[in-house]
């Protein structure tokens, strides 16, 4: 009952017009930025970030959902209109969403598209709204040897989402690791790696380093491969989908909720994965699965439900324990501790009228999603004649301002220089660089819970094997590095003689 | 610097190209055994460089070093994983598979993408010393033109405005305390501003 007055309250803050406004306003440039390929929702919020400034911790956190809610889905519209995925995770949406397009039934798609995504976020969000609140009874048991066991499953999910390249994932993780300890070490005040600059002494900012390697190799990216992203012409008359056809599609739209909102919470996944992972389980458990990838309706609504049911759902761990899942919660951790607050359990108690408003926020964001995505849908073909080159200007300048607008200081514009021409060459090398980030944010968290831990219980190493909560994270955390390295040991184990008889034959 | 698409292919049937695609080949071959040799030697030599004074913490049990050098020798073992199966790789005159640049892309014009950085690079070097409005204003001309756009409307415009309409919101409306520059370059972005009624 407690929370549901408290949600109550969360919407009548919500409908107040400056935060209604705001999270309209947020929809609308997430749906927007998500649309125009080389503009990822992460790169939107990222660029938002330094208008956040202006505005008190609850405003900043309605603007930067609605551009994650928004966003994430705005990357369909030029997936299914020119086979451009917006977004990485929008990817899925052109393999069905694109034929619909060609068969001219470009309209019915986005319906589709849409309305599942729609479904997706909404459940998502409810179902932050009602566990968040238990997750965070529960996580107030937690010490410092359970935050640094839930720092550490954050740190190897990372490694096991990437299953292909393990290693040079790990090694990616590593370095933004190293790259988070530099500074002054958050126990004994010493600074690290300073090399006598005084600038470098206060640290490194996760932010700067995120918008150099998101943003700026993107920007150049976009002018250098001549992308043109006028829409062209699709053949046929335009067909729209009706209640029927949605109806058609429920079980597709249940299935990638069900699994978006699993998904989601897991530390290091995202979108991405998720909608990935949808697809295929959908291409494996629908009557039509052969035939997906030729423009059928479920496999399109399963990957789009999927992707925005990650959105509430990433933001479990962000404001339970204040751990970022993702690119996109570790800009709104930033604007939270910008603003002076400390996402965790104690936010539940200290201030729960602004976290149910944000939970209100993200119900609204994702009902509004609708109407903003089929607006957005309709002046899409204008926005997209803007020549690439003046998008990518503005994006150059608005990323060095947010840089900037973390402690006003030029210092930060040139270590986000830095880390933009690292993260280009990283980019076309193939080096992944997700988990760079993740380690910088990390890295820093788990540090200062390991020391503190190990020096609360007098150099006892064994602390976070004997609490019970802090030992079954790590039981955790060991299963998932197994997980992720079982393919590639058992691709170098010998195969039974049966296995390799025919192959050795021809 | 003449710009050259990365689909682009050396004919085979002239020694000379075949020569340069060689050396090609081979580059592209030793980036995935550079990489984890660089971060290699990086973490080797990274913790004599940990603490840049001489003084040392004298503290019980893990000391601020501690964090950092564990990080650093699983990145070196890592690295050393990852460069010995490279080494075996490139040995057996195979080609690597674990760095690959994007596929999504047809044509990559790589003295284009390094013009680009370079430009960004001057904005942020010049930004202090010559303060937003003028670096702002003259970034996007420049950025425009490297682009491509040549009609003079709009390069008149999108510098204008979008130097002007960016002076509103983060000078304005956040109240960002952005470089004005320095000498003249100070005294005409607060000429600027004042005109615009920000200052």
């Amino acid at each position: 009952m407690q929370t549901l007055d408290f949600l109550m309250a969360g919407f009548a803050s919500a409908f107040q017009i400056g935060a209604f406004l705001t999270v309209i306003v947020g929809l609308l440039v997430g749906v927007i930025a998500g649309a125009l390929p080389g503009i990822s929702f992460v790169n939107a919020m990222a660029m938002a970030l330094p208008f956040t400034y202006a505005m008190d911790v609850t405003h900043a956190m309605l603007f930067l959902g609605g551009i994650y809610v928004g966003g994430v889905f705005g990357g369909s519209i030029s997936a299914i209109m020119i086979n451009v995925p917006g977004t990485p995770a929008s990817l899925p949406a052109t393999w069905d969403g694109y034929p619909m397009t060609k068969r001219g039934e470009v309209k019915r798609a986005l319906t589709i598209a849409v309305t599942a995504s729609a479904v997706g976020g909404l459940v998502s969000a409810l179902m932050l709204t009602f566990l968040s609140a238990p997750f965070a009874t529960f996580a107030m048991k937690f010490s410092q040897p359970e935050f640094f066991a839930a720092t550490v499953l954050g740190l190897v999910s990372v490694i096991a989402i990437a299953k292909d390249k393990p290693i040079i994932t790990m090694i990616s993780l590593l370095a933004g690791m190293a790259i988070g300890t530099v500074g002054v070490d958050p126990l004994y005040g010493q600074a690290r790696f300073s090399f006598g600059i005084p600038e470098v002494e206060s640290g490194i900012r996760f932010v700067v380093v995120m918008i150099g390697l998101f943003a700026i190799g993107e920007v150049v990216d976009l002018v250098a491969t001549d992308r043109d992203l006028r829409p062209k012409k699709a053949d046929g008359k335009v067909a729209g989908a009706g209640f029927r056809d949605i109806w058609g599609v429920k079980g597709a739209i249940l299935r990638g909720t069900g699994l978006g909102c699993i998904i989601g919470v897991i530390p290091g996944a995202g979108a991405t994965p998720g909608a990935v992972i949808a697809y295929g389980v959908e291409k494996q458990i629908n009557p039509r699965g052969k035939e997906f990838g030729t423009g059928i309706d479920a496999g399109l609504a399963a990957p789009e439900a999927a992707k925005n049911a990650t959105t509430g759902a990433a933001m479990v761990p962000l404001l339970t324990l204040g751990i970022p899942g993702s690119a996109a919660t570790a800009i709104m951790l930033a604007a939270m501790m910008l603003q002076g607050v400390n996402p965790g359990p104690l936010l539940f108690i200290m201030d729960p009228s602004m976290v149910y408003t944000i939970f209100a926020a993200m119900i609204i964001a994702n009902i509004l999603m609708i109407g903003a995505g089929v607006g957005v849908a309709q002046i899409f073909s204008t926005l997209m004649r803007t020549p690439p080159a003046i998008l990518a200007g503005f994006i150059v300048i608005l990323s060095l301002i947010g840089a900037y607008g973390v402690r006003n200081n030029i210092f930060d514009v040139h270590v986000c220089l830095v880390f933009g021409v690292i993260g280009w060459a990283m980019k076309r090398v193939g080096f992944p660089s997700a988990p760079m980030v993740l380690g910088v944010i990390l890295g820093p968290l788990a540090e200062r819970y390991f020391l503190t831990a190990v020096a609360n219980s007098r150099q006892d190493y064994t602390v976070f094997f004997t609490r019970p909560i802090s030992a079954t994270i790590l039981f955790l955390a060991l299963i998932f590095v197994l997980w992720s390295l079982w393919p590639s040991v058992s691709a170098r184990l010998p195969r039974k003689a049966s296995d390799a008889g025919p192959k050795e034959q021809s | 610097m003449a710009d050259k698409p990365r689909a682009d292919t050396t004919s085979l049937n002239d020694p000379d190209s075949v020569s340069a695609a060689d050396h090609q080949g081979m580059a592209i071959r030793l980036i995935p055994v550079a990489v984890p040799a660089v971060l290699l030697i990086g973490s080797l030599l990274l913790p004599s460089f940990m603490f840049s004074s001489d003084r040392r913490p004298d503290v019980p049990g893990l000391g601020p070093a501690a964090w950092p050098r564990m990080v650093l020798i699983l990145l070196g073992l890592c690295s050393a994983i990852w460069l010995l199966s490279e080494m075996r790789v490139l040995l057996k005159g195979r080609f690597s598979r674990s760095l690959a640049a994007p596929h999504d892309e047809d044509v990559y014009h790589y003295g284009k993408a390094v013009i680009g950085i370079g430009l960004t690079i001057l904005f942020g070097w010049a930004l202090p010393y010559v303060g937003f409005p003028i670096a702002c204003s003259a970034f996007l001309l420049i950025w425009c033109l490297y682009g491509g756009i040549r009609n003079p409307l709009t390069l008149f415009l999108v510098p204008t405005i979008g130097t002007v309409g960016l002076l509103w919101m983060f000078m304005g409306l956040a109240l960002m305390p952005l470089s004005r520059g320095v000498g003249m370059f100070d005294r005409f972005s607060v000429g600027l501003l004042q005109i615009l009624g920000i200052y």
